[in-house]
């Protein structure tokens, strides 16, 4: 076939299928100017700026939104055209006389256009500019008299963030935009994820935060220090404080999307109550310490506990929001410099689950699939996560798949934002996750809605599983899950008839004492659809932190060294006595459950806590804070002074996300590079400098100059994994593992040619019921999660601007169980669990069902984790965080002690 | 308003084969399925118009509830609400035409001494421009010519509504369109199947779609909406056009401000627009059927509405049309006051409900319209047309009219005329000929110009009234057919108000999405009233050339074309010294 060529202003331009005119024109550098299209959106064609000349027609084409066809011959810049644009130009200024524009308008693409074509507006209303904007967002501002309604924020909105604020009002001259129901930001849709802003070629929608900002000295590249999407962001900074972040245009995991945190919650680093100066505990005081004297105290003190007690009694917990540099250096002390395996990462109470679910049936316990495989899906079933709030990006890319037409199937006790998308909302009892999905599995196979040729080829157990299908009952399943069996059937239906599909999972079929067996039998349905190693399809556990992928990846679990090497296998313990110098001893370590029950008991003597608070975090509040004042040494590295750091014996205080260097690991295993943005404070330092000055101190001899360093050891220790990661090597992308030798461009999907373990494996698990139950004391189910606003525990999160749009944890409950027990939207209510109490002012939501409740543990004064119970999954050792039975009464809003 | 033109009309006809794929996200797409995720009950418009009495929703909470019970975003709810006349206004207020055939009778004195006694709203237009100026009461009544004028006393009391009968002449040989209309009404189902109706249907669908496709396409028939596109060939596009359902959409809101024989149409031959609707789904695969017809004409919406409702009845709609194999199922829809949804991509979005705004093209409507799906959009003209050339066949039809015009064109002739009323004449007798039919001006006056084919067409002076009504004689001479509307202008008007009445018309009606149709109206209109007169001519003509060449759909770029004219033939008259600057 011939080549189907154009000539854009006399240039010939091969066609590209589906390309416009406009897109056509970029590519060869010819700028056409528009103000309505914006690369990514859909052509709005209203500016009319972008009409050329194509061949002879007298008739003009949108260049923005007509498709280039073969034979072509375009003009982009004559007389006649540049007349026209000047003329469209000058409609805004003119056709209101009330309106002005400020004669300053350099920073915007308007501005420029009008310097362009020699227009000028006629005064400059800077100085009431801002009192005739709506300010109603603590971090947006709209200014309607700058709005030209070019719509690029609304169709940013809706095919970007898919928030739908923005619309447009009455027609002809009077037509302008909207937001939301009544003109405020803070009583729309709108979840400032800054969108329109960066849309906004005329500046009438600002970043507050950015106005009359100072002028960056320096922009870095690095990756957003929130949730395990992992955004890569480009940070501004001036005078060493952050002042605005953006994404970074194109970047494969965000494509400059960000969302509130990322974008504006950045101020925590310049909190004034960040650690500065190592602490040391002296009496109830604490007294500041250089950091030769902190290295050599905390050298000494774990000396002395492993000479006392043994290795195993010292633990170690990594954190999974410093880099994998300082993980895997954490973990090689403990294992070399200690002698114990007893390291783990706060993976350990979130996706343990997953991941040791994914690793027994798949062989590899990581997502199967890449962010981008949510663009291909055509069956999405997302299961125990609110992405929307949880994973911002990902729960964009996911609602805007859905928006495209892909089916969506939610299940969720609650009524999460996605939910409102789905095609079925299966609203699941909490921990009803196995009886339901052995029950779709049930549906696909009776109707022969699965993969057959894929599970012959791929798949182990088939048989087995067949028979025990034979005795799973739909009546039974629909009881024990809560989920009517027209629903199971029509949703069993829907992916076994679109098969594969890609499953999105969350902590709510993790944070279970069914946790693995939640995962497992949903990887059955994954298999039988033959969805695991597809493009479009498989697992996607959407992690929580921004490197809980690459901590466990470090090797910070008991069971596992680097790259999830077993301990025992001869092949590894010889690399490691190569890499090393020595292996670790090959019985497992401990888990962090298990670490604080024998810190209780009086087993474990010494702890250290990298960047992770426990004493908020963990359940049981009153069983970890035992477990803390009973350990002869803690040792915190910290940015605040956390509910942790009060126990601990030292604290060692640590650079932020955008104050270091180094790697995070994401969701979909793409390592990234960490660039500083700014200094740290003080004399705080990133976590892997100290965790080498402790190791050399115990005598390690380690050389380590900079964390690439690291990065080359990893890469040897574990080669089938990170064997060509390399910092030299790697694009701004990052790379994704497997990654096994040099010149390797990473792994998008596994599983594509065959399991890592050899055959997939389905399994057969029956239903066991939470320990947890309700009762007639205890008649409410309490799940505990997050906000969209807030992260974690909230330590950067509460020392931002964020607290004025949620500045406490709401208790949510059905308007219908709020009534029975008299009690209204605003009160104060006491919850009591088996355990203790808790309180929380109430939020009425029809995104519960009647008996299930939610709490977010964001501020510690909520104590939520006083409630939750020490429950955790037999096999990972994941607590039960989504399951308490509590009862609830009528509260004074004064706190607990 | 025109249905079919285009600023990238000429690649029409030739739709890249990537339209359907991209882009993705064009025409309303996601909104169609956030609606369809959220599980919405009810469709569009006529849902929205059950949910809610005018002047309601506006309200930050009204607008939660509502947004809640039509399940789409609150914003874009609010946008569609203030987007349609009928929402912001009180639908029971009483409506005064202000069509520019109403306009030229007075119109506008009558609407103010009217304002002063009722709660009323303009309008444009009734439909009944043969008997100038019109009022459509809050109980739809319908008061014309000196009734109307008569109401300014300020009663509706003791005034009856006069009978409402067209003037219908036929120059053709024979009549096609009005074939049935000449004979009386036949609004009843008995009465139209006496004429004969449904015979074409019932011969069609013995035979295969192919073949009636094949017919229509030799006949050579143009769409009267004002492109004069082939039918055929847009038949044909949707026929061959991926996906699941189809539809045909009536265009019942069309029809220039000048125009009324949709009107008399859907009023007194129902079952021929149904006859050619299901004509039309049979050829190209279509399931679903929905007639458009626009607020202002209540008695065709109550026509047409029975007529459907019988030919359900008769078994002429539904699960089995007629006992074929064919199913289809057929919806009456009502505007809700905006000009431009006569623009066939507007309608669309009127009637998934959504603003009425015109969608980019490509994609076009045969490939993807109403829920992006593969779409005929036919006026009411268009399709009564059809039942015709399905019955005698093609080459009978393509006897008829010109070379390149076939068949007949109905004018609608307004009460300037000596004898006003609708004219059906074959294609290729001279503009001249058709008005002299009408006997010229009423009561003897010399006309200055007429206007032909409304506020989008063309205004001409009478050494162009010799030109052949034909597509393609009338395109070289740069002349809009439009709809076939006339509107006599008498000597002596006032064309500063013809010229102010366009430009509130222009910026009263535009839809709003592109800036040339939606602010040059408004620059314009404060150009004509601009004390200093320096270089406003040239400034104005500047402003049509944007608008012409710039704007996105047939009604930013027509409206400047009559209005250059007039400013250029009696610029002495708008802008002279003495007159009213």
């Amino acid at each position: 076939m011939n080549r189907a060529l154009a000539w854009i202003n006399n240039i010939e331009i091969e066609i590209v299928q589906g390309e416009t005119i406009l897109q056509a024109a970029r590519r060869l550098g010819e700028e056409i100017p528009t103000l309505c299209y914006s690369p990514g959106l859909a052509p709005e064609g209203g500016c009319r700026l972008c009409l050329v000349e194509v061949g002879r027609s007298p008739r003009l084409a949108g260049a923005c939104h007509t498709p280039i066809q073969h034979g072509m011959e375009i003009t982009t810049h004559t007389p006649r055209l540049e007349s026209l644009r000047r003329e469209i130009l000058t409609l805004y200024l003119e056709v209101d006389e009330q309106r002005e524009f400020p004669t300053d308008t350099r920073d915007s693409e308007f501005g420029r256009l009008l310097e362009h074509y020699g227009l000028r507006p006629k005064s400059n209303p800077c100085a009431q500019a801002d009192e005739r904007s709506n300010r109603t967002h603590t971090y947006l501002r709209f200014d309607p008299d700058l709005c030209i309604s070019c719509r690029r924020c609304l169709n940013a909105c809706e095919q970007i963030q898919g928030q739908f604020v923005y619309g447009i009002a009455s027609r002809g001259p009077s037509t302008h935009l909207i937001i939301g129901p009544g003109e405020r930001f803070d009583e729309s849709a709108c979840v400032a994820c800054g969108a329109c802003v960066d849309q906004c070629p005329t500046l009438a929608l600002t970043d507050r935060d950015r106005m009359n900002g100072k002028p960056a000295e320096r922009v870095t590249q690095s990756v957003c220090g929130y949730c395990g999407v992992g955004c890569r962001v480009e940070v501004e900074s001036a005078g060493n404080r952050v002042l605005r972040i953006r994404g970074v245009p194109g970047a494969a995991v965000n494509r400059g999307h960000l969302c509130v945190k990322g974008r504006y919650a950045h101020n925590y680093h310049h909190s004034p109550d960040r650690l500065t100066t190592p602490l040391k505990r002296v009496g109830s005081d604490w007294i500041p310490i250089s950091w030769d004297e902190a290295i050599h105290f905390a050298a000494e003190r774990l000396q002395q506990v492993r000479d006392q007690h043994g290795p195993n009694a010292l633990g170690g917990l990594a954190s999974s929001r410093s880099t994998n540099e300082a993980a895997y250096l954490l973990q090689k002390l403990f294992r070399t410099q200690i002698g114990t395996n007893n390291v783990d990462c706060c993976a350990r109470v979130c996706h343990s689950s997953t991941a040791l679910a994914l690793q027994i049936v798949t062989g590899t316990g990581a997502a199967s699939v890449s962010f981008a495989d949510i663009e291909s899906a055509r069956c999405i079933v997302l299961a125990g996560s609110n992405a929307t709030e949880a994973h911002p990006v990902v729960g964009a890319r996911l609602k805007q798949a859905v928006l495209k037409g892909a089916k969506l199937i939610v299940i969720d006790p609650r009524r999460v934002e996605l939910a409102e998308y789905a095609d079925h909302h299966l609203q699941v009892r909490p921990g009803g996750n196995v009886p339901l999905f052995n029950a779709m599995a049930k549906v696909m196979v009776d109707e022969g809605l699965i993969d057959s040729a894929y599970l012959q080829e791929r798949v182990e157990s088939v048989s087995e599983f067949r028979e025990f299908l034979r005795a799973v009952s739909l009546e039974t399943a629909a009881e024990q899950s809560g989920v009517e069996p027209a629903k199971i059937v029509a949703a069993a239906r829907l992916i076994g008839n679109l098969r594969p599909a890609l499953f999105v999972t969350g902590l709510g079929l993790s944070e279970l004492t069914q946790g693995t067996a939640s995962v497992m039998t949903m990887a059955n349905i994954a298999m039988l659809t033959g969805s695991i190693g597809r493009p479009g399809a498989g697992m996607m556990p959407l992690r929580g932190q921004n490197n809980v992928q690459g901590a466990a990846d470090m090797g910070t679990m008991p069971t596992q060294v680097t790259g999830y090497q077993s301990l025992r296998d001869p092949q590894v313990r010889n690399r490691l006595t190569q890499v090393w110098g020595s292996a670790p001893p090959e019985e497992a370590g401990i888990t962090i459950p298990e670490m604080l029950d024998a810190a209780a008991r009086g087993d474990l003597h010494a702890l250290w806590v990298q960047g992770e608070d426990i004493a908020h975090s963990d359940p049981n509040e009153a069983h970890v804070i035992k477990a803390l004042t009973n350990l002869d040494f803690l040792m915190v590295q910290e940015m605040f002074f956390s509910e942790t750091a009060k126990y601990a014996h030292l604290i060692l205080p640590a650079a932020g996300a955008l104050e270091q260097e180094g790697t995070f690991t994401n969701g979909e295993r793409r390592i990234q590079r960490v660039r500083p943005a700014v200094e740290p404070p003080g004399e705080s330092r990133a976590d892997w400098t100290v965790i080498r000055d402790v190791g050399i101190a115990l005598g390690a001899e380690w050389h380590y100059d900079e964390p690439a360093a690291v990065m080359k050891e990893i890469a040897r220790v574990a080669p089938h994994l990170f064997g060509g990661v390399d910092y030299a090597s790697m694009g701004p992308d990052g790379v994704q593992w497997p990654c096994p030798e040099p010149g390797h461009t990473g792994s998008t999907r596994v599983h594509e040619d065959g399991f890592v373990r050899g055959k997939g494996r389905l399994v057969t698990i029956a239903y066991a019921a939470s320990p947890e139950q309700c009762s007639t004391e205890f008649p409410f189910v309490l799940v505990t999660g997050r906000v969209l606003e807030h992260y974690n525990v909230g330590s950067m999160t509460r020392r931002t601007a964020q607290c004025e749009l949620v500045g406490e944890d709401f208790l949510e409950i059905h308007p219908d169980d709020a009534s029975a027990i008299g009690i209204a939207a605003g009160d104060f209510v006491e919850l009591e669990s088996r355990r203790d109490r808790a309180k929380a002012r109430v939020r009425l939501s029809q995104r519960m069902t009647p008996g299930t409740l939610f709490l977010a543990f964001h501020f510690p004064e909520s104590h939520t984790n006083r409630l939750t119970s020490s429950y955790t999954d037999p096999q990972s050792k994941c607590p039960e965080y989504k399951i308490t039975a509590v009862r609830l009464q009528p509260a004074t809003a004064v706190p607990l002690e | 308003m025109a249905a079919n033109s285009s600023i990238i009309a000429d690649f029409e006809g030739q739709p890249p084969s990537s339209a359907t794929r991209w882009p993705a996200r064009n025409s309303m797409g996601a909104e169609r399925r956030y609606r369809e995720t959220h599980h919405a009950k009810g469709s569009g418009l006529s849902h929205l118009q059950e949910l809610i009495s005018a002047g309601e929703g506006t309200e930050p909470a009204e607008v939660r509830r509502l947004a809640g019970e039509m399940q789409i975003p609150e914003a874009t709810l609010r946008g569609v609400l203030s987007f349609y006349t009928d929402f912001e206004r009180k639908s029971t207020a009483t409506r005064v035409c202000q069509g520019t055939s109403c306009k030229l009778a007075g119109s506008s004195a009558l609407g103010a001494s009217l304002r002063s006694n009722h709660e009323c709203h303009d309008t444009y237009c009734l439909g009944y421009c043969h008997r100038s100026p019109a009022v459509l009461s809050s109980e739809g009544e319908l008061f014309t010519g000196n009734d109307a004028r008569a109401l300014a006393n300020g009663t509706f009391s003791g005034i009856h509504a006069e009978d409402d009968s067209t003037p219908l002449r036929c120059l053709a040989r024979e009549p096609i369109v009005l074939r049935n209309v000449l004979k009386g009404h036949v609004r009843d189902l008995a009465a139209a199947r006496a004429q004969g109706v449904y015979e074409a249907l019932a011969k069609a669908l013995r035979g295969t779609p192919q073949e009636l496709l094949d017919t229509v396409e030799q006949s050579g028939q143009r769409g009267r909406g004002g492109a004069g596109f082939l039918t055929g060939a847009k038949w044909r596009s949707c026929a061959n056009a991926p996906g699941q359902p189809r539809y045909v959409a009536v265009n019942g809101d069309e029809g220039d401000p000048g125009s009324f024989v949709d009107r008399v149409l859907m009023e007194d031959d129902p079952h021929s627009v149904i006859e050619g609707l299901i004509l039309c789904a049979y050829a190209v695969g279509a399931s679903e059927g929905v007639i458009f017809i626009r607020s202002e004409y209540p008695r065709a919406n109550a026509v047409m509405r029975q007529a459907v409702a019988e030919a359900y009845e008769n078994g002429i709609l539904g699960k089995s049309v007629l006992g074929s194999d064919l199913a289809l199922e057929v919806s009456v829809r009502t505007g809700m006051g905006s000009y431009v949804c006569g623009e066939e991509t507007a309608m669309l979005n009127a009637i998934e409900g959504w603003r009425g705004e015109v969608r980019i093209r490509p994609p076009f409507p045969a490939h993807a319209g109403l829920n992006g799906k593969p779409t005929v959009v036919n006026n009411v003209e268009t399709l009564v047309n059809i039942p015709y050339i399905a019955e005698r066949g093609a080459d009978k039809y393509s006897a008829f009219g010109t070379a390149r015009s076939k068949g007949t064109k109905v004018f609608s002739l307004n009460h300037g005329f000596a004898r006003p009323g609708l004219v059906e004449v074959e294609f290729g007798l001279t503009l001249l000929e058709v008005m002299e039919e009408a006997g010229q001006g009423a009561g003897g006056q010399r006309l200055e110009a007429v206007i032909l084919g409304g506020p989008m067409g063309s205004i001409l002076l009478p050494q162009e009234w010799g030109v052949q009504v034909c597509y393609g004689r009338m395109g070289e001479a740069g002349i809009q057919l439009g709809h076939g509307g006339l509107v006599a202008i008498p000597e002596g008007a006032d064309f500063r108000a013809l010229l102010e009445h366009w430009l509130e018309f222009m910026m009263e009606e535009s839809c709003g999405k592109c800036v040339p149709c939606r602010l040059g109206s408004k620059r314009a209109w404060r150009l004509l009233h601009q004390e200093a007169p320096t270089g406003r001519l040239q400034k104005l003509n500047r402003l049509f050339d944007l608008m012409e060449a710039g704007s996105l759909c047939a009604f930013g770029q027509s409206m400047p074309r009559p209005m250059r004219k007039l400013v250029e033939k009696f610029g002495d008259r708008i802008f002279a010294p003495g007159g009213r600057l």
